[in-house]
């Protein structure tokens, strides 16, 4: 092998000549390293600006789409998540109503985490009319039928007079609650006056602005659940949508959903479909995951750039080290120490710039986070993990430098 | 014993056109001599000195160190040679700013065998040597001339070498500093050391026992020692 007779043969030389076998001491060129790195900070801190936007961008960038991510599904879990709808199959039951009566929503309460249940009915477009012999002012709206228990679901705010109760639900009392726009529309100021609805009477008891569940509520004319039977009755439109509101106990709803179809209608639980929103958990880590996807993305460009700004930083900056180079050759220091060394170096201010930028970008997090007096969310790996960027940043950006510093001729760099 | 050994060295650059800058040389140098490389600029001094301390590969010839060949030798070789028995220093000095006197002398041995502390002491002895014991701490760019070509010359004795060489040492000095840098060369040459010193100056190469001189890459000599070492 030429090689290993080459070897032999140099180390025969080098004992003809009382020399030491020269070795690579790693920590010492290191060292070497590390007081470049100190020694010249404005030097460094210029090589190391890319890794410190770069891993300032990576945290900042994972740090507030989580912390915002955070938010987004705080606000959404908390009433959604507790939330099943239970409607009848289009060609279904539409008629058969022993699923929305009292045994079954008994049967559907005994389940673990509903915490209440009630029936809903909605009539499509009905024209409502003021009670007022000077007006004829009318609006379309539909018409939704709530129990109590399933008002309590939809929970509305009342801006004027008061909700239904069971009194009026056992006595299908001719109540109505309007949404406030429909208030508007037909002029309403106060409770107590009447509007008619298919040529019946109905006194208004109640204004409400907004809703806790079931948003699209908000347009349609509330009665009791009794009160408006006669109405869906009557409706030819076969638009009449008949459902089940469940309130659960917090991440129950999924669960309530598989149960209580069989519970409303043991004989056929198959006319039933129950609807759950996602889980928020899933729904969170599914949002999360691809914010963090994007994130992930602009960090790794940001990486990118951090490393090629440092490469040419270091490369600019050979201009001025050529003599230095020249001195560590001709004092013995072989091609393989000059690019240990400054593969060290870039290693190092990439390190660095990684953990002054990481910094940088919690900070930002926490500022911009306290700015709009959200609660910021940031994992402290990301933060460990800009700073290993960072590094690895430098490392590779070292190569090139490094290399073209090893291919300087002793002779050249000493006598310019 | 024969130190240095060169046998029809020569180096020619090529510019477009080859540029003799050394031509085939024949050069005996004993270990303990005080060599002087003179002669007008470009003539091809620091080409000579550049081989003799393997900065440069000749195209041509024989050099032998301590007769181990030279020619064809692997950098790891070189390397070894030029950091454990060699010493450099240049009319530039080449100290790195913002490193102290005694971390520029340590730089001096970083790649040879001996360790942190050893290589703290003996710089600290080299500077001590060269007068300089009391500027151990200061940054180079706040030394005088002389000071830093005596910080260059305890950098290039620390490690302790055999064979000094010298291109334009004092080619950056006033006559009080480059008499103090000769005084130096001089005890380091008393104390056994081989001194290489390539100059200019009448008064410098009148230190050699050897004075060599060059033109137009061509070396010749006029002492009656040299004709004794067998250089012609
Ligand atoms: N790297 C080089 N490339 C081309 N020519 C060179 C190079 N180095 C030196 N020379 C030429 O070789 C000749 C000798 O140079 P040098 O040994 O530096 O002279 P001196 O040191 O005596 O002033 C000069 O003509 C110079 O121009
Ligand atoms: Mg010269």
């Amino acid at each position: 092998m030429p090689t290993g007779s080459r070897k032999r043969r140099r180390r025969a030389d080098l004992t003809t000549l009382g020399l030491v076998v020269p070795r690579l001491r790693l920590v010492d060129v290191l060292a070497e390293s590390a007081l470049s790195v100190v020694r010249h900070p404005g030097r460094s801190l210029v090589t190391a600006l890319g890794a410190v936007l770069g891993a300032a961008a990576f945290v900042s960038v994972l740090g507030l789409s989580s912390t915002l991510g955070s938010q987004v599904s705080d606000a959404f879990d908390a009433r959604r998540a507790t939330e099943v709808v239970v409607n009848a199959d289009a060609d279904g039951p539409a008629t058969d109503a022993a699923w929305q009566g009292g045994p079954a929503l008994k049967r559907l309460t005994r389940l673990n985490g509903v915490t209440a249940a009630g029936a809903r009915v909605r009539v499509p477009g009905q024209e409502v009319r003021r009670a007022a012999a000077f007006t004829a002012t009318t609006v379309t709206a539909p018409v939704v039928g709530l129990d109590p228990a399933s008002l309590g679901v939809v929970g509305p705010r009342l801006v004027a007079g008061r909700a239904f109760d069971r009194f009026h639900e056992d006595n299908a009392v001719p109540v109505v609650m309007l949404p406030r726009t429909v208030a508007d529309a037909l002029g309403i100021a106060r409770t107590g006056v009447a509007v008619f609805i298919a040529d019946r009477a109905y006194t208004v008891i109640g204004v409400f602005d907004d809703v806790a569940r079931q948003p699209d509520t908000l347009t349609a004319v509330v009665m009791p659940f009794a009160t408006v039977q006669p109405l869906a009755e009557g409706d030819v439109s076969d638009q009449v949508k008949r459902s089940v509101l469940v309130e659960t106990s917090p991440g129950a709803a999924r669960l309530v959903a598989s149960q209580a179809p069989l519970a409303l209608r043991p004989e056929g639980p198959d006319g039933l479909q129950a609807v759950a929103p996602a889980d928020p958990q899933t729904l969170r880590r599914e949002v999360e995951g691809e914010v963090t996807r994007f994130a992930l993305l602009v960090s790794g460009v940001a990486l990118v750039i951090g490393a090629v700004s440092i490469g040419n930083a270091a490369t600019a900056g050979l201009a001025v080290r050529v003599s230095e180079i020249g001195l560590r050759r001709a004092v013995g220091g072989r091609p393989v120490h000059i690019f240990v060394q400054l593969v060290g170096e870039t290693t190092v201010l990439g390190g660095f710039g990684g953990v002054l930028g990481a910094l940088l970008g919690v900070v930002t997090t926490g500022a911009v986070s306290l700015y709009n007096g959200w609660v910021p969310v940031l994992d402290l790996r990301v933060a460990v993990l800009a700073s290993l960027g960072g590094a690895a940043a430098g490392l590779a950006a070292g190569f090139v430098p490094a290399l073209r510093a090893t291919r300087l001729q002793p002779v050249n760099a000493l006598h310019r | 014993m024969t130190l240095l050994d060169l046998a029809g060295v020569a180096r020619t650059y090529n510019d477009g056109h080859p540029v003799y800058a050394l031509r085939a040389t024949t050069l005996t140098i004993p270990e303990g001599s005080y060599v002087t490389i003179s002669g007008p600029s470009g003539s091809g001094k620091s080409t000579l000195l550049n081989v003799l301390g393997l900065l440069d590969a000749p195209d041509e010839g024989s050099y032998r160190v301590r007769g181990v060949e030279m020619a064809g030798a692997d950098e790891a070789l070189r390397g070894a040679v030029r950091g454990q028995l060699f010493g450099f220093v240049f009319q530039a000095f080449h100290l790195l700013p913002g490193r102290t006197a005694r971390e520029n002398v340590e730089i001096g041995m970083v790649y040879g065998p001996s360790r942190r502390r050893e290589r703290r002491t003996r710089a600290e002895e080299a500077l001590a040597r060269m007068g300089l014991g009391h500027r151990l701490n200061a940054d180079p760019r706040a030394l005088s001339g002389g000071e830093r070509q005596r910080v260059a010359i305890a950098r290039a004795v620390a490690a302790r070498p055999r064979v000094l060489f010298c291109d334009e040492p004092t080619g950056s000095l006033d006559s009080a500093n480059t008499a103090n840098v000769l005084t130096l060369l001089r005890e380091l040459n008393n104390d056994g050391l081989t001194v290489v010193v390539v100059t200019h100056e009448a008064e410098v190469a009148a230190e050699g026992g050897l004075r060599l001189r060059v033109e137009d890459g061509i070396v010749t000599t006029h002492t009656e020692e040299a004709r004794a070492h067998g250089f012609t």
